[in-house]
This record gives C-alpha cells, sequence and structure tokens, in this order.
C-alpha cells in the first residue's frame, strides 16, 4: 500500500480508479445488453462524448478558481442556434469562419459572465445563474421560435459528423472525436506548462497568498470565463453538426452534465484541484452510463438524472472525506521519511523542542 | 560597521485608532549582517514587518534603500526591491508542489513551464538550505516547518537582500533551528541582510550580529550583540511601571472551583495542571505562541482537550461544547472581538442577550424585547456603555465600548468562572482602567477568575497567581510576591532552570 | 471634491434603505402596468397575482432564511416536481388522495433531511449538495411518472387550488397570509430568528455564544424541503395534472424574489419586509410584461438579469464609494509626504 502511495499522487490514483470504473460499467453492460460492444454504439457514444467533455473542459478551467458556470448550456444552444442560422442564411460562409464564429461568441457570453464575476463580484452562481436564463431568452429572441432544419444547412456540415480521421477495421475515429481530443491535449498542455494554467489552479488553492505573489487575479478568473464560454461556442458549433436540427431547447442540461464531468473528473468544487485528463474521463464516464440506461431494459433510462445527481454528490462528498485522507496519509508518508533523515542526522541537542 | 546601509527606516509612525503601534522609530539595516529585534508582544515589531513589506503604509517616517527613499505599497514591490519576508505561518499553495511554490511568483521563466529545470533549481536551492524534501511534492501536509523552508527557498530564488524572518523558529525542532540557522549564515555571507525576529533569547544570542530592542511601539536599543547581556535585554524589553493599575483589592479566597490535571492536546499544549479558587484571580502569561488562548477555549469546550482530565467543582467532566460549558457556569471572553466575539452588525441588546436568549424567548419562542431591553440597559449603565441605545450597531461604537458590551455578554451568563483573554487589548486608557476595576470586583463577588494577558504589567498587577508558559508547556505557577516582570519574562523566554529553582 | 461626496452620499443614504428604493421601483411598474390594462389595480387582478404564483411565494419565504443564514437551496424546484409527481403516481396505483398528499410531504421531509445531512453533518458546502440534487429530485420525479402527465384527481382536489375556499379566498390566499405572518413572526421576533441571523453573520460567534450552529442549519433545509414540497402539491391542486418537469426552473424567480429583497447572498442581513417588496415587484412585473404581449422566455430572461443587477448593483456602489474614499487618502497622503520631503 504505501509503495503504491508513493509511486503514485493522488489524482492519478483518482483517474486509474475512473479507468476501472469505466471498464467495470462497460462490462457491466456488455452482459446486460445485447450488440452493446459493437462498432455502431462506440461511434455514437465517442461522438456524444465529444460534445460534453470540450464544455466539461471549459468548466474546469472556472471551477479550478472556485467558481462554477451554469449558463454552459444557454451558451451552447445560443450559438449552435446563432451560427447554424447564418449557414442557412449563407451557405457559402467558409468552414473555418463558421467555427471561428461560434468560437467568438460563445467568448463573448463567458465575458460578459467574466465581467460580472471577477470585477463586478458578484457570485458566480448568481451570475450564471441569471445568464442561463438571460441567453436562452436571447436564442429564444433571436430565433422566434423557429426552428434551424438540416436541409438548410450546406452539406458539409451535415457530413461533418460522419467525417472519419481513420477507422480501425469497423471503429471509426471521428473528426468530432478529433477536436475533442485537440481541446484536451491543448488544455492539459495549457494547464501543466504555462504559467496561466498553473495560476489557476494557485488562486483556486489559496487566494490570499495569490493576493500576496500579486497575480491579477481578477484578470486571471476573467479569462477562465472567456475561454469557458468559447470552448462552449465550439461545442455549439459541434452540436450543431452534430444534430443539424436546432430547436430553442438546444443544449438544455449540458451545464449539469459538465459540472459532473468535472467534478467526477475530481477537479475540486473549492478550487486547486483537478486535470483535464480526468475531466475527459469523468466525461466519458457519465456519458457511457448515460447512453447505456437508455438501451438497458431492465430499469427505465428515466434513471438517468437521479444517478446524475447522485454521482455528482458522491463525488464530492468522497473527494472530501476519501481524497483528503489519502493525501494526509501520502504527506505523512513522506514526512516519515525526512523525519527518518533528521533522526539519523540529529545530534545531541537539547530535546526540549517540539516540532 | 564600515559599510553602507542597505535599507534604513527613518522616523516611522503608524497608529491605528487607540494605539500608537510605531512612535517615530528608526532603524538601520547592513548587508552581511543578522539583526535580531526583540520586545513583548505588542512592542511594534510585526507593525515594521509590514511596513517594510508594503502590507501597512507608514503615516510618517521614510524608508531608504541604498540610501535612496522608497514607496513600497504592496509586497512584489517589496520583493522587486529585494525585501522579503517570512513568517511563523507561511503562505504557500496547498495544491502546487514545493518546486512550484518556490518558483510560481517568478516572471523570468520563460512562456513555458519547465518542469525538469524548475525540479532542478528547486533542489539545489534546498540543497544550499540542507533542507530534504521531496520538490514533487504538494505542500499540503507539509509541516509547518518545511513550509517554511519552501518559503525562504521561494525568498532566496528571488535574490534577496533584506531577509525578515519573523518568529521563524516558534514551531521548528532543534534540528530543524540548527538548520535555520546555518542558512541565515549563509545567507549573511552572501551579504544579505537578515533582520531575525525571535522570543527565543539563546538563539537571539546565538545568531545576531546586533539586537534592537523595542517597546510600546518605541525604539529602546540597539547594540552590538557582544555587548549585552540577558539581563539587561530584559529590562530594556520590560520596563514599565506596574503603578498605573488598581490596587488588587484581596477578595476572600473560597474553596477550588475548577482544577486542571495534566490537561493536554496532541500538538498543541501538554501537561497542564491548576487550581482556581473561587473569589482568586489566576494569570496567565507567556509570550506569542505560548499557546494560552489554546487551554482557555479547552476550557470552553471550543476546541476539546484530548488528555487528561478538568475538575469542575468536584467534578471530572470532559468539555465537549461552548454549550456545556456554559451550562457548568464558564464564560469566556473572547481576544479577537470581531472574528469571535460580536456580531457587529447587530444591536448591543441581541449581542448581550445571545448566550442567555433562552431566558428571554416567551412560550411560543417569541423574544420578549422589553426584557431583553431591559437587561441591556441594565450592563450599559453598570458598565457605562457609552452609546444613543441600546438598538445602536455595536460595529459603530468605540473598541473600547465594544470591549464592555462583551464583558455585558458573557456577565449575564452568570458565570462562576470568569475566563479573560486580552481583556484589555486595544483599548483606550480609561476604558482599560473599568476593565479592571469590574475584574475586582468579580473576585470581590467570588468568582473565579483566569486572565489571560500579554500585557506583564497588567498580568502583574491584577493576579493573585500567576501561570507561565512557553510553547505549550507549563513553565511554572508563581505567587504575587515572588513574581516580578524579569523572573515571569524570564520563565516566558524559556529559561527553565531559572524558572525551577525559583518555583520551588 | 466636496460636491461629489455630497452626491455620492445621499445616493448611497437612498440605497441603504433598499425598501425605500424597492417601495418606488413597485409603485413606477404599477403605474406602467396601470396604463397597459385600465383596471390592472382591481382586487380580482391583484389577488389573482398572488394565486397564481403561491408556490413561488412561500419557498421564497423558507428561502430568505437560507439566505441570511449564509447558505443555499438550489434543490427547491426539483423538489417541488418530486412532490407532485410522489403525489400523482400514487394516486395513479390507487391510493387515495389524502394518503398520496402525505407521502408527498413526507418526501419533502426527507429529501431536505438528506440535504442536511451532507450539510450540517458531513460539512459539505450547501451549493454543491443542493446543485447535486438540482439534478437527483427531478431525476427521481422522472423515475416516478416518466414521460407520462397524470390528471384526473377528484374534483374537491382540483378545487382546493382554484375555487374559493373561505369567503372569496382560495386554499392559496389564505396560506400566503398563513406563511408569511408566520415567516415574520419567525425571523424577526423569535429566539430561533435570531440563531438565523448570527449565524449568517459569523458562524464563529454563533459557535462562541454556545448557539447550535449545526441544529438551526438541519432544522432550515429540513423546513426547505417541506415547504417546496408542499408548494409543488399546490401546484398540483392548481394545474390539475402533473408532469416530470412540474416548477422545472423555479429557482430563477425565487432566488431572485430573495436577492432583490434585499437579503445579502453573503449572509446576515435582510427582511421578509424586503422580501415581500420584492415578490410584488417581480408578480407585478411578470403580469404586466404579459400585459404588454411579452413572451414567457423573455420575462425570463428579464428576471434573470434582475437577479444580477440585485447583487450587482448594491456591490458596484460600495465599490465606487471605497474608489473615492481611497483617492482622499491618496491626496491626503500625498500631502503629507510633499510637506516631509519639504523638511528634508
Amino acid at each position: 500500500m504505501n509503495a503504491l502511495m508513493r509511486r503514485f499522487r493522488p489524482e492519478q490514483i483518482r483517474e486509474l480508479v475512473l479507468v476501472v470504473l469505466i471498464i467495470m460499467v462497460i462490462i457491466f453492460f456488455a452482459t446486460q445488453i445485447e450488440n452493446y460492444l459493437s462498432p455502431r454504439f462506440f461511434n455514437r457514444i465517442s461522438t456524444s462524448v465529444a460534445i460534453i467533455a470540450v464544455v466539461a473542459v471549459g468548466q474546469t478551467l472556472v471551477v479550478l478558481t472556485r467558481n462554477i458556470d451554469l449558463s454552459v448550456g444557454s451558451i451552447v444552444g445560443f450559438t449552435a442556434y446563432f451560427v447554424g442560422q447564418q449557414l442557412a442564411d449563407n451557405n457559402e460562409i467558409a468552414p473555418l469562419a463558421v467555427v471561428l464564429m461560434a468560437i467568438g461568441v460563445g467568448a463573448a457570453m463567458g465575458a460578459f459572465n467574466g465581467v460580472l464575476v471577477a470585477y463586478g463580484r458578484v457570485p458566480a452562481i448568481i451570475v450564471t445563474l441569471g445568464t442561463l436564463a438571460l441567453f436562452r431568452t436571447m436564442l429564444v429572441e433571436y430565433s422566434d421560435a423557429q426552428t434551424v432544419i438540416t436541409s438548410s444547412l450546406p452539406a458539409w456540415i451535415i457530413d461533418l459528423p460522419r467525417a472519419n480521421i481513420f477507422s480501425i477495421d469497423k471503429l471509426d475515429f471521428r473528426l468530432l472525436v478529433g477536436i475533442m481530443v485537440a481541446v484536451v491535449i491543448i488544455f492539459q498542455l495549457m494547464l501543466s506548462y504555462l504559467p496561466y494554467g498553473r495560476r489557476l489552479y494557485a488562486i483556486g488553492s489559496n487566494p490570499d497568498a495569490a493576493k500576496v505573489a500579486g497575480f491579477p487575479s481578477q484578470r486571471i478568473v476573467f479569462f477562465a470565463f472567456v475561454l469557458c464560454g468559447a470552448l462552449s461556442g465550439l461545442a455549439g458549433f459541434m452540436f450543431l453538426a452534430r444534430f443539424g436540427n436546432i430547436t430553442v431547447v438546444a443544449g438544455l442540461g449540458i451545464e449539469l452534465k459538465s459540472v459532473a464531468a468535472a467534478v467526477v473528473g475530481g477537479a475540486n468544487i473549492n478550487g486547486g484541484a483537478g486535470t483535464i485528463i480526468g475531466t475527459l474521463l469523468g466525461a466519458i464516464l457519465i456519458d457511457v452510463i448515460d447512453n447505456s440506461l437508455i438501451r438497458w431494459a431492465e430499469i427505465s433510462q428515466f434513471w438517468r438524472e437521479a444517478l446524475l445527481g447522485l454521482m455528482i454528490l458522491l463525488a464530492v462528498a468522497a473527494d472530501f472525506v476519501i481524497m483528503n485522507r489519502l493525501r494526509d496519509l501520502w504527506a505523512r508518508s513522506e514526512l516519515q521519511m525526512t523525519q527518518q533523515d533528521v533522526e539519523e542526522t540529529q545530534t545531541q541537542e537539547e530535546p526540549g523542542h517540539v516540532a | 560597521m564600515d559599510k553602507k546601509p542597505v535599507l534604513e527606516m527613518k522616523n516611522i509612525s503608524k497608529r491605528f485608532d487607540m494605539t500608537q503601534a510605531l512612535d517615530n522609530v528608526s532603524l538601520t539595516l547592513y548587508p552581511g549582517e543578522i539583526h535580531a529585534l526583540v520586545g513583548e508582544n505588542g512592542a511594534g515589531k510585526s507593525t515594521l514587518i509590514k511596513t517594510m513589506t508594503g502590507i501597512y503604509r507608514p503615516d510618517t517616517g521614510n524608508i531608504l534603500l541604498d540610501g535612496q527613499p522608497v514607496h513600497i505599497h504592496n509586497s512584489q514591490q517589496a520583493q522587486s526591491h529585494g525585501v522579503a519576508a517570512i513568517y511563523q505561518e507561511p503562505l504557500v499553495f496547498p495544491d502546487l508542489n514545493v518546486a512550484e511554490n518556490i518558483f510560481i511568483s517568478h516572471r523570468d521563466r520563460g512562456a513555458v513551464v519547465s518542469w525538469k529545470k524548475m525540479y532542478k533549481d528547486a533542489e539545489s536551492i534546498l540543497e544550499k538550505l540542507d533542507v530534504k524534501l521531496d520538490v514533487k511534492m504538494p505542500a499540503r501536509g507539509l509541516t509547518l516547518a518545511a513550509q517554511q523552508a519552501v518559503e525562504i527557498a521561494k525568498a532566496i530564488s528571488l535574490d534577496v537582500r533584506v531577509l525578515i524572518m519573523d518568529e521563524p523558529t516558534a514551531s521548528l525542532s532543534a534540528h530543524e533551528v540548527a538548520q535555520l540557522f546555518k542558512v541565515a549564515n549563509t545567507l549573511r555571507e552572501q551579504g544579505v541582510a537578515v533582520l531575525f525576529i525571535s522570543h527565543r533569547l539563546e538563539e537571539v544570542f546565538k545568531i545576531s550580529d546586533r539586537i534592537s530592542v523595542f517597546r510600546d511601539g518605541r525604539h529602546i536599543s540597539t547594540n552590538i550583540t557582544g555587548d549585552v547581556t540577558h539581563d539587561s535585554l530584559i529590562r530594556d524589553m520590560v520596563g514599565r511601571e506596574v503603578g498605573d493599575y488598581f490596587a488588587k483589592s484581596q477578595a476572600e479566597k473560597g474553596e477550588v472551583l475548577v482544577s486542571a490535571r495534566g490537561l493536554g492536546k496532541e500538538g498543541v499544549f501538554s501537561d497542564i495542571n491548576f487550581d482556581v479558587r473561587r473569589g482568586e484571580v489566576l494569570g496567565f502569561a507567556g509570550l506569542v505562541g505560548s499557546r494560552r488562548t489554546d487551554v482557555g477555549l479547552a476550557l470552553f469546550g471550543i476546541e476539546p482537550a484530548d488528555a487528561g482530565e478538568i475538575i469542575f467543582e468536584g467534578e471530572p467532566l470532559t468539555m465537549k461544547s461552548p454549550e456545556q460549558a456554559l451550562k457548568c457556569g464558564i464564560s469566556y471572553l473572547t481576544e479577537d472581538r470581531r472574528q469571535f466575539g460580536l456580531t457587529m452588525p447587530m444591536s448591543i441588546t441581541s449581542n448581550i442577550s445571545l448566550p442567555t436568549l433562552k431566558r428571554y424567548l416567551s412560550g411560543l419562542g417569541l423574544v420578549k424585547h422589553s426584557r431583553e431591553k431591559a437587561t441591556a440597559e441594565d450592563y450599559r449603565k453598570r458598565l457605562t456603555i457609552r452609546t444613543p441605545s441600546v438598538n445602536h450597531e455595536v460595529g459603530k461604537l468605540s473598541g473600547g465600548n465594544q470591549q464592555k458590551v462583551m464583558l455585558g455578554k458573557w456577565l449575564n451568563a452568570e458565570p462562576k468562572l470568569f475566563i479573560f483573554d486580552e481583556p484589555t487589548r486595544g483599548i483606550d486608557v480609561g476604558a482599560k482602567a473599568e476593565v479592571h476595576h469590574i475584574i475586582n470586583e468579580l473576585a470581590e463577588q467570588g468568582l473565579a477568575i483566569i486572565l489571560i494577558s500579554s500585557d506583564l504589567p497588567e498580568a502583574l498587577a491584577m493576579s493573585d497567581r500567576i501561570l507561565v508558559m512557553r510553547e505549550g508547556k507549563q513553565m511554572g505557577i508563581f505567587n504575587r510576591e515572588e513574581a516580578t516582570q524579569e523572573i515571569v519574562m524570564t520563565a516566558a523566554m524559556g529559561q527553565s532552570h531559572l524558572t525551577e529553582e525559583i518555583s520551588q | 471634491m466636496s460636491h461629489d461626496k455630497n452626491f455620492l452620499s445621499v445616493v448611497w443614504d437612498k440605497l441603504k434603505s433598499w425598501e425605500g428604493f424597492l417601495l418606488l421601483v413597485l409603485i413606477l411598474i404599477i403605474i406602467g402596468n396601470t396604463s397597459l390594462a385600465p383596471n390592472y389595480l382591481s382586487i380580482g387582478n391583484q389577488m389573482n397575482l398572488f394565486i397564481l404564483s403561491i408556490e413561488k411565494i412561500i419557498v421564497a419565504l423558507i428561502m430568505a432564511f437560507i439566505i441570511i443564514n449564509a447558505e443555499i437551496d438550489l434543490s427547491v424546484s426539483s423538489m417541488m416536481g418530486l412532490s407532485a409527481c410522489t403525489l400523482a403516481w400514487l394516486y395513479s396505483q390507487g391510493a387515495p388522495i389524502p394518503v398520496a398528499l402525505l407521502a408527498g410531504l413526507l418526501i419533502g421531509v426527507l429529501g431536505g433531511a438528506f440535504n442536511a445531512f451532507w450539510i450540517a453533518k458531513v460539512g459539505l458546502p450547501s451549493l454543491v449538495v443542493t446543485l447535486a440534487m438540482l439534478i437527483g429530485f427531478r431525476g427521481f420525479a422522472r423515475v416516478l411518472l416518466e414521460d407520462k402527465s397524470i390528471g384526473d384527481f377528484p374534483v374537491w382536489f382540483d378545487t382546493l387550488g382554484q375555487q374559493p375556499l373561505v369567503g372569496p379566498f382560495p386554499l392559496a390566499l389564505l396560506l400566503f397570509f398563513l406563511f408569511v405572518i408566520a415567516a415574520i413572526l419567525l425571523l424577526e421576533y423569535s429566539g430561533f430568528g435570531r440563531y438565523v441571523y448570527v449565524i449568517g453573520n459569523s458562524r464563529e460567534v454563533a459557535e462562541y455564544s454556545g448557539v447550535k450552529v449545526n441544529r438551526v442549519k438541519t432544522i432550515l433545509f429540513i423546513a426547505s424541503g417541506t415547504v417546496a414540497a408542499l408548494a409543488g402539491l399546490l401546484f398540483a391542486a392548481r394545474l390539475g395534472a402533473v408532469r416530470g418537469d412540474l416548477a422545472l426552473g423555479f429557482e430563477l424567480d425565487i432566488i431572485t424574489m430573495v436577492l432583490l429583497g434585499g437579503v445579502s447572498i453573503f449572509g446576515g442581513s435582510g427582511s421578509i419586509y424586503g422580501v415581500l417588496l420584492s415578490i410584488m415587484i417581480v408578480l407585478n412585473l411578470r403580469n404586466g410584461m404579459s400585459l404588454a404581449n411579452i413572451t414567457g422566455h423573455v420575462q425570463t430572461g428579464v428576471i434573470g438579469m434582475l437577479l444580477i443587477l440585485s447583487v450587482l448593483v448594491p456591490n458596484m456602489t460600495q465599490t465606487v464609494r471605497a474608489y473615492l474614499d481611497r483617492r482622499r487618502l491618496a491626496e491626503a497622503s500625498s500631502k503629507n509626504n510633499e510637506q516631509l520631503s519639504v523638511n528634508n
């Protein structure tokens, strides 16, 4: 046990546990559902995970700073519709311009959240509960309750979800999944290697120390929301590509799934801890359960939401209770090591001091 | 000293409300010296440090760096001038690892974090300090000593010229202290000016080149370490007259009300033994980090003790919660009015009635406002609380009047044992005298009183006996007749051999 | 400079009496609405406002307690859905309505206790626990009814929600008065209310004064679950049919009513009177927007904006004031320094 503790960090253990859980869930459903391990199902889930995961990456950035963004679902919905409408009006817009437009619109919405949270000092939960409604209203107003329909879109975007990067036998590795992988890699690298990424952790970990160290905390939090909005915008584009038909309820509920993915993936709701890889695993676990329940005959698919809620609670409770204990244990084993060194080198000095 | 000073503090004054924290203080630091700064609690040492690191701005006076006046408005500016401080309780990022904690404020390490290089640099810095730490380990769960090492490493990595160490040894083991001294000596050789603040005189003598003494916000003396003795130092530190206090009235001593037997809490304090009789005032003296308040909190059930027992009115009991302590008849007047004592935005009345609110409830659970108000009026008169009305917000009163509201709140609980924690800190002279008067009166009424005070003359004047603590240990209990400022201070500073002689 | 200070201090004094400001807003809205519909102020119309929103109102009252206590309960609207679905499901399984009603209430007590356990006993932040249960309770509601809609309740049950019960007053209005009086007595006059304020101001001070903080929090969350369940049942009776998405998104209006009413999101301050005023504002505003043919979705957006503004506006006035104070201080101290350097 101790050897294991020393070999892995708590985050890594958590990620390992998630991988094991995902495999167990898949094995379980494979015994329950016919044709479960088919390429078709893999392709379906991988596309579905792609959208959730991209939003969840943005959510993770925000959660790292001790904030939360409940408006991401509405951002996804609005950008999907907005971009879809532009494309329907003018089929000639270049694909890259479309993607940039989606990211830009999302970033603008994120900036609105960010200004209010970072500079207006309104708690994130209040701001994003408000903009959850506000952005949805913008969607309804803008759409005039009309629907973007697949037939009005240019062919390239309709074909996009089936576009493959490569295939292994019948397992397709699709472009949308490719986007997700790129996002995960880019943002994991950002969090690991860019000073900005490290400061996201620092701010969430100890805001007072961040202040003393002189970090521009407000700007850092602001940009976390902007990035979260931009990623939600990108997810909005992916949503449009995947579904084609966009109604006013597009993206509803994604906010809760993204929070769930981040938290289940090990992001600490009190900030300072979490990884993008963990979030990806969280998104996979949640979405695999979600999609499998739809096909599982034994219990009603309506259990999906209830399970999602319980999973968030369990993840947070586990984080609170188990991870704290694990970290302490890990720290203590480390300490014993140094203590031994100390005792070995300690000369016969006055024994009165207590560490 | 033939060198030019690196940092000069000239005629610095700083006032907070009622207290003159620094009164025209000057201090000069030379490169390559270890300069010790000593003084009682409240002598103005922390305020001086905070003006040096930009947390406070002096009301008057100048800070000169290499002879040039500088304005330091925040800790980054201090850092860019090469002034850094490490504290007893270090400010680390618990989720970041050791190496990152050392380098996170660096802005010149490139656009991309090079972990390998960072680990190597961190290791080489820690090696210089002779500290063995896994640089990849998160700071969460490091001991205070290790966190401090991280902070020192951070300061060194920033090419520090003036390093302030505020009570750095308070939580270190002997070995760690020796290591720290080695580091300090290394820094001295490299030409860094180290300002070393400590309550342990033996350490001060061992490490410093010069020693400055502060008292009551004033600079008393600066001498070469070889020229001073323990005794002259302690004389400089205390030196206040006891005469300003009420003559202590000799209250009738009754039977023992509360006793502690081997009371302890892991990692906080241990083996505390005392008896307090009805009508007796037992003083608790000690310096910062002596853990007196923690003993008080254990008696009041907020941070229960985990060893030994409390005997209250002859019954051994474990004090588990403040509710239980209140029921037994214990009141605890906290030292931190803002955080633990009073709800500032609420009225005087509702603050006074809070611990005893049940007495003011009707059968339906509604508050009987008239009775509550009558009680508040009663205390307003008795304690001469100066306020337009008892419905006034507590936050808008002066410190002294707030203190009296807090007194009223706890007197109204009708305690048998009253624990006062720094009852006169930060209040004006008049209010101080009134508080002393009340303590005397309560003793005469037969209450047992524990008086935790950092104001040594106050503790000496008010107490029948004085228990001296140092770093969680009981150094002895002195009778009123034998306790002088020098003896108590010597015990609090850890000259334990001397203590034993006297207490026997 | 003294000019701006005077102007600002006047604005500040006005804002300090937030209730005064709310009253002004309310009057403006009512004037606006009356110009849209001349008989707007008729008793019938005003009574209708309350009857049509009674569910939100009673939950807003208990939410005021929770936010003053420096916590939040995001799960209330899902609990409304869950209790209504419990009622409908049991009824569809053949249980008599009174039994089903009791079961619905019991679910509220249990759900509240579940939240309270994690918040008061384990020590998790209420924000996360109730966010999880916002999904969780709603999920259970959907498990019960799936995508069915259950109606056809006995006539007396439907009438309970819609027809006058005593004199001209339907049950909803009677309950409104009952709850308002109870909330005012509890929060402003009872010992329990005192504890709620003290804990919201400073948990430490309360603990150091021997207040049983966790017990107060437990009671509040159980009460919140129970009241939300009751609100769900009332809503079911008024609608005459229950679906899984009953009361979806109501937390927005409810929290807006509380925060706009001057309750601080950081806890410790606010009053039921302010919350009553803001309830009136939200109700009249929504009604006025309906009169002006503004759709429900846009109304929700307006409420969302109102929620943000109700925290942002007091924050901004504070920031502006602090900035001016700092500038005054800086000017004073720079003068000081100039004098010093002259002396040198």
